[in-house]
């Protein structure tokens, strides 16, 4: 029964994809994912296609921080946690071990529910990333910073005090904060892990906004708990349920006409 | 089935019982408070009562050297001339090279627990440096006296005599003979006395990062190195230097694994290998034997200074410690 | 867009942090390596005085066989009194942090003291109890020692008990008080019983940190050669005799110094396995 629908997935996803001609940056195959011996992801396959957002949406629990966090391997930083299968960006399969991470983190960016500002400056904020990967004059390297807050809907707010500390902005400034981190060291593709749900209504608007602009630019992958959120800023929507991807679709698709009953059911409230 | 209801006999006679329970609940309350209470300013009595009797005790020392006790180096209980100026400089000199040595190896081992340690090891080290903290130092002396001291007689302190003899200023800190016992080698002892200690506390302070913090460096491609330089340590900064003042702490008032090595001599000299003598050494190694009011009163003064300076590292070390634990709780 | 290919900056980068790394290990090899350098002298030096000998013979006159017997019996003496003296002290001092006075001005000045107490260091508190129980009776004596030994114990004990009571969910508390029960039977029946473990555990550790505690008993109970249960009189205890023996230029004062300090050591190890094993079998609920 699985095996069908993992076989439509793709074909869904493939005939909706070449009706645009889309480019395919990210590709799963056949992932699974373990915490110890618990099987938290099964068999998991859908692409993720250049410069698009595309949202991944399901019930609590079902794994979509998971799948998420295979993305740039920043499960490796827990050793009982393991994922087996491929995922291919840009035609590598990063989960081999000869990938190297941090190259992978440089490429595949992520932004948290939890606003993280380091503990430095705002300017130090997203300097320290740039200097990880970039010898650049003091004037070059203002130059992207004031960049990649402006790329964060940041600048206008923060262009007067960027020796204050990253802590002394509200919840929707870090969190933006946080966005234009993770654009200043030009990644290519950037992974959103519910990144309103700690925010205000109006931050998250802004975030949205941003998600919008950001896309010309970068390949997007947003997990969110708000269908609504979802429906208003992706491209292509994932519907996951106990750990398998069970719906893969254009968004205007699966939200006015899934092909499953159960991506039914959960779009329209009736389990959540 | 109805339930019948109680005679009036009966519930005049629960009443009663009842209104004496009560009154023994209050009497309980009211003794067990008191209790309590006073158990808890007896603590305060106690550190009074310390310091009082510090100052009493001294106070013969400093009706007769006044100011001069702290710049004095003369230490004769013959012509009854005391000077605290040696036992100072040996404990601020001792602790000094502890802490120098002590602190960065601590930091290495709290980052090697946190970070590299794989999980199942993490214990077993963590426990077993523990171990170290709990040896009392009477051990580290005796250790100190027949196996350290003799090593460095014969193995590092020629070395560095050697290797600075012909460095200008350095000549004199690392100056001959080798004695094995003296400043350097109760430094030693000390910082390996403080290891443990400074560890545990730099990994508790280490444990309160939110790992979604450290997620975000790693996130950007931080190598594990740049993690803990620009975002473990600098969010933790506060309660390292606490931890690091509570080591400090310990090593000032240090005293047996101290007095077996120090050497006793009452003398300040360039050389940092050179026999000394800190304060708690002096007291321990003296005391028993001292007679004379103003040979005690002397000791006792070495005690009092003591006691300050440990009473402010310590103060110190808890208000930052304090800072940290609610920073954490938020 | 480019992403970071990898170059020499990179490189340069990762070597670092390899450095850091091994740095790191390292340090935990030369922490641990002190540990196995000192616990193997110890044991090798020390069993080889150990006889049936230590345990019931006297502390000989240099030169003679003896044993380790009256500081030995000194110790536990001692240590049986500091506890006796300073656990209800500690404990009640405690209860009042954590239930009567919780949120009080005193509570914070105590704790805060008694956390200064808890590093200060002990040759001083054996200068204190010279002063108040030495310089006025003009003798030494065991009761001196074991006092100087329960001040130590003291901010040991109320610091886990204060710890512990906190830890000790507030439903608990009203769910008894909502019976009618006053607020010292709340405490009793529900609080000390629920942090009993936690609470023995800080006595057990307080005890091991008087085993080897010699400064405070140097002029408070001083020593005694000869075997004594004369609690008005100086005590033998094990820390002392290792202090004089270990100095003496007497080979078999020194052998028994060894011996004496591998028993410490020992037991010092001991209390604190059997404390840690108390302490993850109670988990706060």
């Amino acid at each position: 029964m699985s095996l069908a629908i993992h076989t439509d997935v793709k074909e869904q996803a493939i005939a909706a994809a070449t009706a645009e001609k889309l480019e395919e940056k990210v590709a799963v195959r056949r992932l699974d994912f373990y915490y110890g011996d618990y099987r938290a992801l099964a068999d998991n396959n859908f692409n993720l296609y250049k410069n698009t957002v595309t949202a991944f949406i399901g019930p609590s629990g079902c794994g979509k921080s998971t799948l998420l966090r295979i993305l740039n391997r920043i499960y490796d930083l827990y050793p009982n946690q393991r994922a087996e299968g491929e995922v291919l960006i840009d035609g590598e399969n990063i989960l081999s071990p000869s990938q190297d991470v941090n190259l992978l983190r440089a490429k595949v960016g992520m932004v948290f529910q939890k606003p993280t500002p380091f503990p430095m400056t705002i300017y130090e904020n997203i300097a320290f990333g740039i200097r990880l990967y970039e010898q650049l004059s003091k004037a070059e390297l203002d130059a992207r910073v004031e960049d990649s807050l402006r790329r964060g809907a940041l600048w206008e707010e923060v262009k007067d005090k960027l020796d204050a500390s990253g802590l002394s902005l509200s919840g929707g400034q870090q969190q933006r904060l946080c966005i234009a981190r993770t654009v200043a060291i030009r990644p290519e593709v950037i992974l959103l892990d519910e990144p309103c749900s700690a925010l205000d209504p109006i931050s998250t608007a802004k975030i949205e906004e941003l998600i919008d602009v950001l896309k010309r630019d970068y390949t997007i992958a947003i997990v969110t708990h708000n269908m609504q959120q979802a429906a208003r800023t992706s491209d292509y929507t994932a519907f996951m349920y106990l750990g398998e991807l069970v719906e893969f679709d254009n968004t205007t698709q699966i939200f006015t006409n899934p092909r499953l009953e159960r991506t039914q059911d959960y779009i329209t409230g009736r389990f959540g | 089935m109805a339930l019948q209801s109680v005679p009036i006999e009966v519930r005049v006679k629960q009443s009663e019982q009842r209104a004496k329970t009560l009154r023994r609940f209050r009497i309980g309350d009211r003794t067990f408070l008191v209790l309590t209470q006073g158990s808890a300013i007896a603590v305060l009595v106690i550190l009074a009562g310390v310091i009082f009797s510090l100052v009493h005790g001294s106070l013969p020392a400093w009706r007769t050297f006044g100011f001069d006790f702290f710049t004095s180096q003369s230490w004769n209980p013959v012509t009854e001339k005391f000077g605290a100026l040696p036992a100072i400089y040996g404990t601020l000199l001792t602790s000094v090279i502890a802490m120098l040595i002590g602190v960065p190896i601590s930091i290495g081992i709290a980052i090697f627990l946190t970070e590299i340690c794989p999980e199942r090891l993490k214990r077993t080290i963590g426990i077993a440096i523990e171990l170290l903290a709990g040896i009392p130092s009477i051990i580290y002396g005796i250790w100190g006296l027949f196996v350290f001291a003799p090593f460095l007689q014969t193995h590092l302190q020629p070395w560095l005599i050697d290797a600075f003899a012909n460095v200008p200023v350095l000549n004199q800190l690392f100056a001959g003979p080798p004695y094995g016992i003296g400043l350097l080698t109760a430094g030693l002892i000390l910082a390996i006395m403080v290891l443990p200690f400074i560890t545990s506390i730099t990994r508790e302070v280490f444990d309160t990062v939110p790992p979604v913090l450290k997620e975000a460096a790693y996130g950007i491609g931080c190598t594990r190195w740049e993690v803990v330089r620009r975002v473990v340590i600098p969010f933790t900064r506060v309660g390292i230097i606490g931890g690091v003042m509570l080591g400090l702490g310990r090593a000032l008032g240090e005293t047996m694994a101290v007095t077996f090595v120090i050497g006793n001599a009452h003398r300040i000299v360039p050389s940092i290998m050179a026999p000394g003598t800190t304060i708690s050494a002096s007291i321990a190694n003296e005391f028993t034997e001292a007679t004379g009011d103003l040979y005690t009163a002397s000791l006792i003064a070495l005690g009092l200074i003591l006691f300050f300076i440990t009473f402010v590292v310590l103060a110190i070390a808890r208000l930052m410690l304090m800072r940290i634990a609610r920073k954490a709780g938020n | 867009m480019t992403s970071a290919a990898p170059n020499a900056r990179y490189a340069r980068r990762r070597s670092v942090n390899y450095v850091a790394t091994a740095l790191s290990v390292g340090a935990a090899v030369f922490g641990l390596t002190w540990l196995a350098l000192i616990l193997t002298v110890l044991v090798v030096k020390g069993v080889g005085g150990l006889s049936p000998a230590v345990f019931t013979e006297m502390t000989p006159p240099p030169g003679g066989a003896g044993g380790l017997l009256n500081p030995i019996v000194g110790s536990l003496i001692l240590t049986v009194l500091a506890v006796a003296f300073g656990t209800p002290l500690g404990i009640l001092a405690g209860t009042y942090m954590a239930e009567y006075g919780r949120y009080s001005k005193l509570t914070m000045v105590v704790r805060f003291i008694n956390d200064i107490l808890l590093s200060a260091p002990s040759i001083v508190v054996g200068l204190f109890v010279y002063e108040i129980m030495v310089a006025q009776v003009g003798h030494f004596s065991a009761w001196a020692g074991a006092v100087s030994l329960a001040i130590i114990v003291i901010p040991v004990v109320v610091r886990t008990t204060e710890d512990m009571l906190m830890l000790v969910p507030n439903t608990l508390r009203e769910a008894s008080a909502a019976l009618g029960l006053p607020r010292w039977l709340v405490i009793r029946h529900v609080a000390y019983r629920a942090a009993r473990a936690g609470i023995t555990t800080g006595v057990l550790l307080a005890i091991a940190r008087i085993t080897g505690e010699t400064a405070p008993l140097l002029f408070t109970a001083l020593n005694n050669q000869f075997f004594s249960w004369n609690l008005n009189a100086p005590m033998a205890s094990l820390p002392v005799v290792i202090f004089q023996f270990a100095l003496s230029p007497y080979e078999d004062w020194q052998q028994l110094a060894w011996t004496g300090a591998l028993l410490i050591t020992a037991t010092v190890l001991g209390l604190s396995i059997l404390a840690r094993m108390l302490a993850s079998k109670r988990m706060p609920s």
